[in-house]
């Protein structure tokens, strides 16, 4: 092959993406050494007084949340998949919407709505059974979304073969069926459990105390960081142990679909009762996760406009969260193209390694990342301490992760002869990937940047923490408003989060929309 | 040709995001500088409470202030890392503890200002009067008067005793009120004393749990709870809205011999690296006057401390309760160690 460019070694490239996974790396080793040089008596006391009940209460909610989005999400992608009724393609793509709302805004619409002024006091909303709801109506659609996929390509021989040896229907679906969407589901479920474990907003506003929530209030209440970094380190090692652990049964899991053969099912039609049942069904789950917050927050908001509301200081929020999450945005693009670039060119170990480390966010729920950032700039750079670099470093730190999986597989898509061919023609790497390659991967990694500017737009936790005098964003301004329990006054914002989300949210599941 | 288009918007694009990085960078910068008639402020005390009360400052100075509000104990940590670049010029917050806490890490200036010194008694301010007292609060019982008979209770620590089961309502351990409590309870009580109470108060408030003291009133008024542990002032804020609710609030150990009732105050200090001392000093000479105080005070039905300074009609009259004897400057050095036992005791 073309022996004479193939190994110039791109060492510029290298050395910024070695840099950048070292500094993202850097906050997590801070908290580590921090916990483990804590003096025995907090570790002691923490054993005593918390770990337990933090690692029941957080393993407990995953658990619940993970069996309530398995029967939700499953069931909903079976209907929508296996019987054709009237709307059918309308709620296909409905049923994603919850993710559009963040946490924080569903915990505190709920608090309301099951609140002891509410119209619904059926249990309190401060309890598990209230934040096992919220967090099951937001999360429902990962499994959903992921059964779906895997329904569409799934090979109805298989059932077919089990129904003509003589197979109960039940039976069919319990022995064939699902074991066949097992990796399906289990990708959906990890995700949920990933969610549960890392979120803030819900668990804060409901004030359940998980592992998330225990290290905000112990860096928020306390005068030394120490038994924050320990809960904070069990917390990233819990998450670590459940990613490989869930890769490793991932692994051991694997099995194939012959192509040959292979037959789409039947979709059956309903009559008109079976119609009436499976829309109320769709109708109610749709209506509890998205419709009636939504309502009330559209109800809440013109309530808060009529009142002047939105007034300039609304727009500072709007304009601070535009602006944080844009240079968030831009500046993860642009670090991640290196680390992007070589994992795919050139997969040397060492390569592979900065490519992964970037994947550490992953495992750095919100408090964690933003106590990590504390620390390392109060230690290190105390020069940049409360400005808004630090912010925008932990935003960085944090949705790197999901940029990088759409940034990955554009350039996968890009074959290396043109980049080979431009330097034949006495390009340098840098001026060809700059002249040759970006410019045919622009679509993958403007869907990239949208996706990290909208997540960033929602962050709250980290914000919480690092954000610079004068710089409250949309998210911020929600749970201020919403902890307070001014309902209204939180609402404007929240429905603009809702509603920036939902274009790219609808672009995201339309992807997976040709395989309908 | 479409690559060299696509190249230009490229180039024309990190120009303007240059540019935006720049106005970012004048923006902190601005704020490094700091024009001289601006302040900020650190504020643990709720916007609502205290915007007016700054609000009348700026129009009678022209001293524009920008506040930001969150946690005190997160507002001094973040004092303490931002060191000589903070740009905090003033200090307040609702409990003397995290005032002493900053003072202790060398955090505050101290003042001279006779005219502040003659506005707030000594007990009321830093020994180096570098924070000052504004207003004072107490942490009270709010009974419901269906439920309970004022001569039914006359001790906080009767609260952990097992007739109470099922009807006490109390704050959630983040609560800088019951964290000064127990500091106040540990220092009169000691330690095992202290211990038992909260343990008994645990299993007395079960799922009563709440994290604003505005549920707790509410709770009482409903009857959920017989009795609450709050402020004294979120019992008026809830009569001001429901002037029917069946609820009453009592000053606890008033009897011979008592510990007092729990007091604790809102206060302001200057930072230590502020830049604008003249002009944070008025401010701190603003609310520490008499009309400040009056102002300060009334937004939130507190106390003024100021002698001459009369407290809303509707409060229980100075002069008619005692508070506990615990100087307020140690809330400072008891609040971790209250901290550490409110967490052994397991309140969440």
């Amino acid at each position: 092959m073309g022996v004479a460019v193939r190994q110039s070694f791109p060492s510029s490239l290298s050395v910024i993406a070695v840099a950048v996974a070292g500094l993202i790396c850097l906050p997590v080793l801070l908290v580590t050494y921090l916990a483990l040089s804590t003096d025995r008596s907090v570790w002691g006391r923490l054993w005593i007084t918390r770990i337990p009940e933090l690692l029941a209460n957080t393993g407990s909610l995953a658990l619940s949340v993970a069996a309530g989005t398995f029967l939700l999400g499953v069931s909903l992608a079976w209907l929508v998949v296996r019987y054709d009724f009237p709307g059918r393609r309308t709620w296909e793509w409905a049923l994603a919407l919850p993710l559009a709302m963040p946490t924080y805004v569903l915990a505190y619409v709920y608090s309301y709505l099951l609140g002891s002024g509410g119209p619904f006091p059926l249990f309190p909303p401060h309890s598990f059974a209230g934040v096992t709801l919220v967090m099951t109506l937001d999360t429902f659609p990962f499994v959903y979304l992921l059964t779906r996929a895997a329904l569409l390509n799934f090979n109805v021989s298989f059932e077919e073969v089990a129904r003509v040896c003589g197979t109960s229907r039940v039976r069919v679906w319990l022995r064939v069926t699902l074991p066949l969407l097992r990796p399906a589901i289990v990708a959906g479920l990890s995700l949920v459990i990933l969610y549960v474990v890392s979120d803030f907003g819900a668990v804060s506003l409901l004030r359940y105390q998980t592992f998330t929530y225990a290290v905000y209030q112990q860096v928020t209440g306390r005068y030394d960081h120490a038994a924050a970094s320990i809960l904070s380190l069990l917390l990233v090692l819990s998450a670590l142990i459940f990613l490989l652990a869930e890769r490793w049964f991932r692994q051991r899991s694997r099995f194939y679909q012959t192509t040959g053969r292979y037959r789409a099912s039947q979709r059956k039609r309903c009559r008109l009762l079976g119609t009436i049942l499976v829309t109320g069904y769709l109708a109610l789950v749709l209506g509890v996760s998205f419709g009636a917050p939504a309502w009330l927050l559209l109800r809440w908001s013109v309530g808060a406009v009529a009142e002047g509301a939105l007034d300039s200081r609304f727009l500072g929020f709007v304009w601070n969260s535009v602006l944080l999450s844009g240079l968030a945005a831009t500046a993860a693009v642009v670090i991640g193209t290196p680390l992007a670039y070589l994992a795919t060119r050139w997969p040397s170990r060492l390569n592979q390694l900065c490519f992964q480390a970037a994947y550490v966010g992953y495992v750095l729920p919100g408090p964690v990342g933003a106590l990590a950032l504390l620390l390392l700039f109060s230690h290190l750079a105390p020069f940049w301490y409360g400005t808004a670099l630090v912010l925008i470093i932990a935003y960085i730190v944090h949705f790197l992760p999901a940029g990088l999986q759409t940034m990955e597989p554009a350039l996968q898509q890009v074959t290396p002869n043109l980049e080979e061919a431009s330097r034949s023609l006495g390009f340098g790497t840098l001026r060809t990937l700059w002249r040759v390659t970006l410019p045919l991967v622009r679509g993958g990694f403007v869907a990239a940047w949208v996706l990290m500017f909208l997540q960033c737009m929602k962050e709250l936790p980290a914000t919480l923490l690092l954000r610079p005098v004068g710089f409250d964003t949309l998210a911020v301004r929600v749970w201020l408003e919403a902890s307070e329990e001014y309902y209204q006054l939180a609402a404007p914002s929240a429905l603009l989060i809702v509603v920036m989300t939902l274009p790219a949210l609808l672009l995201l599941v339309s992807k997976d929309w040709r395989a309908a | 040709m479409n690559q060299f288009h696509f190249h230009r918007i490229l180039s024309s694009s990190s120009g303007r995001l240059l540019a935006v990085l720049l106005a970012l960078w004048t923006l902190t910068a601005a704020v490094e500088a700091g024009a001289a008639d601006r302040l900020v402020v650190y504020s643990g005390r709720a916007e609502r409470l205290i915007k007016p009360v700054l609000d009348a400052f700026q129009a009678k100075t022209g001293i524009q202030v920008d506040l930001l509000s969150s946690g005190a104990t997160e507002l001094v940590n973040r004092l303490q890392a931002e060191g000589d670049r903070t740009q905090a010029d003033l200090l307040i917050t609702n409990d003397a503890g995290s005032l002493e806490r900053a003072r202790e890490l060398g955090l505050l200036l101290p003042l001279d200002l006779k005219e502040v010194e003659r506005g707030v008694p000594a007990p009321f301010r830093a020994v180096d009067n570098s924070w000052i007292g504004l207003s004072g609060r107490f942490w009270i019982l709010v009974y419901n008067r269906r439920q309970v008979k004022p001569g039914e209770i006359t001790s906080i620590l009767e609260l952990g005793d097992p007739n109470w089961k099922g009807k006490v309502a109390i704050p959630n351990a983040g609560s800088e009120y019951l964290q000064a409590g127990v500091s106040v309870i540990k220092a009169v009580y000691g330690d095992e004393r202290t211990e038992r109470f909260l343990q008994g108060l645990k299993a007395n408030a079960g799922t009563s749990v709440f994290g604003k003291s505005s549920q707790i009133v509410e709770a009482v008024a409903k009857g959920e709870a017989a009795v609450g542990l709050v402020n004294h002032y979120y019992v008026y804020r809830h009569l001001a809205a429901h002037p029917d609710a069946p609820i009453a609030l009592l000053m606890l150990d008033q009897q011979d011999g008592g510990m007092g009732a729990i007091m604790n105050v809102a206060g302001v200090g200057v930072a230590k690296h502020s830049r604008h001392r003249a002009a944070a000093k008025r401010l701190v000479e603003f609310l520490a006057s008499q009309d400040g105080q009056k102002l300060f005070a009334d937004l939130n039905k507190e106390y003024p401390l100021h002698p001459d300074v009369a407290a809303d009609p509707a409060l229980p009259k100075r002069d008619s309760f005692r508070a506990a004897a615990v100087p307020l400057a140690k809330l400072g050095e008891l609040r971790e160690p209250a901290m550490n036992l409110i967490e052994r005791a397991g309140l969440r």
